[in-house]
C-alpha cells in the first residue's frame, strides 16, 4: 500500500508540489517580512517556534487530505474498498502521510533556521519533537481526510475539522520546540514530549478503530 | 482463462430490497437470488437502478429496506467477509492511472494477500487482449477500451466466487465484447454471476433475469 502511494505520488507529484510550494512560499514571505532581526530577543524563542509550526501545519493541510480525496475523485476508492482490508488501507495511507511530513520537515526546518537566524541549542530534543509531531499530525490528518473525502468542498472541510483537533497538539509542539531551541538539556523538552506522544498514541489507536466504520459506510 | 483457487461456492439472496435517495425511490421490494453456476442479468433503462442493485448486492451500498445475505456451505457470511469472495467491474470503479496495467494487478493481488508471479499477471493481461507494448505504460495513457480491459482483469484476478459486472462491455470493441462473454462463460460453472446490461447479446446469457422499470 505504501509502495503504491509513493510510486503514484512520485509520478504525479501533486501532494509534494502542493505542500512544498505552500511551505516555501510562506517561509520566504515570513523571512522577507520579519527576517532574523525584527523580533525582540526575549520574544524570539516563543515567536519563532510558533511561526515554524504555523508554516509546517498549514503546509501539511494543503496536501495531506489528498490521500483519500484522490481515491474518491479518480474513482479508485471503490476498487480499493473491495480489494484491501481497511486496516491495511489506513496504515498505508498513514505511513505515506508520515513520510511526506518528515520529508517536508527535513527541508523546511533547516531552511527556517537559516533564514530566520533560529539557533537551536538542543538538536536531539528538536528532532524528537519534530518526529513526535509528524507521527501525531499524520494520524490526525489521515483520519480527517478519510472522513471528509466523500463530501463536496473537502479541502475546506479538512481545514475546518483539523484545526480544533490539532490545536492542543500545536500548543505542545510549539512549547517543545521553544524548550529544545533554548537548552541543550533534554529535561525541559520531556514534559511537552510526553504530551505529544500521548496525543499521538490516542489519535492513532482511535483512528485505526474508527477507520473501519468510516471506510466501509 | 482463469484458474479457480479453493474458493467456496457462494449463493446470494436479496429479500424485499428497497433504496431511496432523498425523496426518490429507486428500488422497491426487490427479491431474488444468485446461485453458483447461475448468471443473473439485470436489465432496465437508464436510471432504473441497475447499478444501485449491483452495489447493494456487493455490499458497497446499504439498502434503505430489506436484506442481502451471502451463504457458503456452512452458513451466512458476515458482511465484513463479502469482499473476499467478490470480483467487480463497474463504470464508477477505476484502476490507478499513475500505475501501469501490470503494476495495478500486482498491487491488487498483494493487497488481497495473493502471490501472483509476473508471468501469471502477464497471462491474465494476455487474455484480456491488452497489447504487450502497453502493459508497462501508465494507465493514464490508455484508451477507454484498454482501461476497461484492465478493470476486467482486476475483477477476475483472484478468481472470485461472486462476479458482478455492471455494463461490462462499455467502451469495448467487438473483440472486447467477446472477452466479456468468455469471462462469463469461464465463471459460469461455479461462480455466482450478475450482469447489469442493456446489450441484447449480454441479456442472452441470463439464467435468471430482473427487469427494472424506469
Amino acid at each position: 500500500m505504501l509502495g503504491k502511494e509513493v510510486t503514484a505520488e512520485l509520478r504525479s507529484r501533486v501532494a509534494l508540489n502542493a505542500i512544498g510550494l505552500f511551505a516555501l512560499t510562506t517561509l520566504v514571505a515570513v523571512a522577507y517580512q520579519i527576517g532574523p532581526y525584527q523580533i525582540a530577543e526575549e520574544d524570539r524563542p516563543h515567536l519563532l517556534a510558533a511561526l515554524l509550526w504555523i508554516i509546517l501545519f498549514f503546509a501539511a493541510t494543503s496536501g495531506l487530505a489528498r490521500v483519500f480525496v484522490k481515491e474518491e475523485d479518480s474513482h479508485t476508492a471503490k476498487t480499493l474498498r473491495l480489494a484491501a482490508r481497511p486496516t491495511a488501507v489506513f496504515v498505508g495511507k498513514y505511513l505515506f502521510n508520515l513520510v511526506l511530513l518528515l520529508a517536508l520537515y527535513d527541508v523546511i526546518v533547516p531552511l527556517f533556521c537559516a533564514l530566520m537566524g533560529y539557533a537551536v541549542a538542543g538538536v536531539p530534543g528538536l528532532v524528537m519533537v519534530m518526529v513526535g509531531g509528524a507521527v501525531a499530525l499524520a494520524a490526525t490528518s489521515t483520519i480527517v481526510a478519510a472522513i471528509i473525502s466523500r463530501a463536496s468542498g473537502s479541502s475546506t472541510l479538512f481545514a475546518i475539522m483539523s484545526v480544533p483537533l490539532v490545536l492542543p497538539l500545536l500548543v505542545f509542539l510549539i512549547r517543545g520546540t521553544r524548550d529544545a531551541a533554548g537548552s541543550g538539556d533534554l529535561q525541559p523538552v520531556l514534559a511537552s514530549l510526553r504530551a505529544i506522544v500521548a496525543y499521538a498514541g490516542v489519535t492513532l489507536i482511535t483512528s485505526v478503530g474508527l477507520f473501519r466504520v468510516v471506510w466501509n459506510d | 482463462m482463469v484458474l479457480f483457487a479453493a474458493m467456496p461456492e457462494i449463493s446470494i439472496t436479496f429479500d424485499r430490497v428497497g433504496k431511496r435517495f432523498g425523496s426518490r425511490q429507486v428500488l422497491a421490494n426487490l427479491s431474488g437470488a444468485i446461485e453458483p453456476g447461475q448468471v443473473l442479468v439485470v436489465v432496465g433503462p437508464n436510471g432504473s437502478g441497475k447499478s444501485t442493485l449491483i452495489n447493494i448486492i456487493a455490499g458497497l451500498m446499504r439498502p434503505s429496506r430489506g436484506e442481502v445475505a451471502y451463504r457458503d456451505g456452512e452458513g451466512t457470511l458476515p458482511r465484513a467477509r463479502w469482499f473476499e469472495y467478490l470480483g467487480m467491474a463497474a463504470p464508477d470503479m477505476a484502476v490507478y492511472e499513475e500505475l501501469s496495467a501490470r503494476e495495478n494487478l500486482r498491487f491488487f493481488a498483494r493487497v488481497r494477500g495473493l502471490h501472483r508471479s509476473d508471468a501469471a499477471l502477464d497471462d491474465l493481461l494476455e487474455t484480456t487482449g491488452l497489447p504487450r507494448r502497453e502493459r508497462d505504460r501508465p494507465v493514464a495513457t490508455y484508451s477507454s477500451g484498454m482501461k476497461q480491459r484492465v478493470k476486467l482483469a482486476q475483477a477476475v484476478l483472484h478468481a472470485p466466487a461472486v462476479l458482478l459486472l455492471d455494463e461490462p462491455s462499455s467502451n469495448l470493441d467487438e473483440a472486447g465484447h467477446e472477452l466479456v462473454a468468455r469471462i462469463v462463460q469461464d465463471f459460469r460453472p461455479r461462480a455466482a454471476v450478475a450482469v447489469a446490461t442493456n446489450d441484447p447479446r449480454e441479456m442472452a446469457w441470463a439464467d435468471a433475469r430482473i427487469e427494472l422499470a424506469g
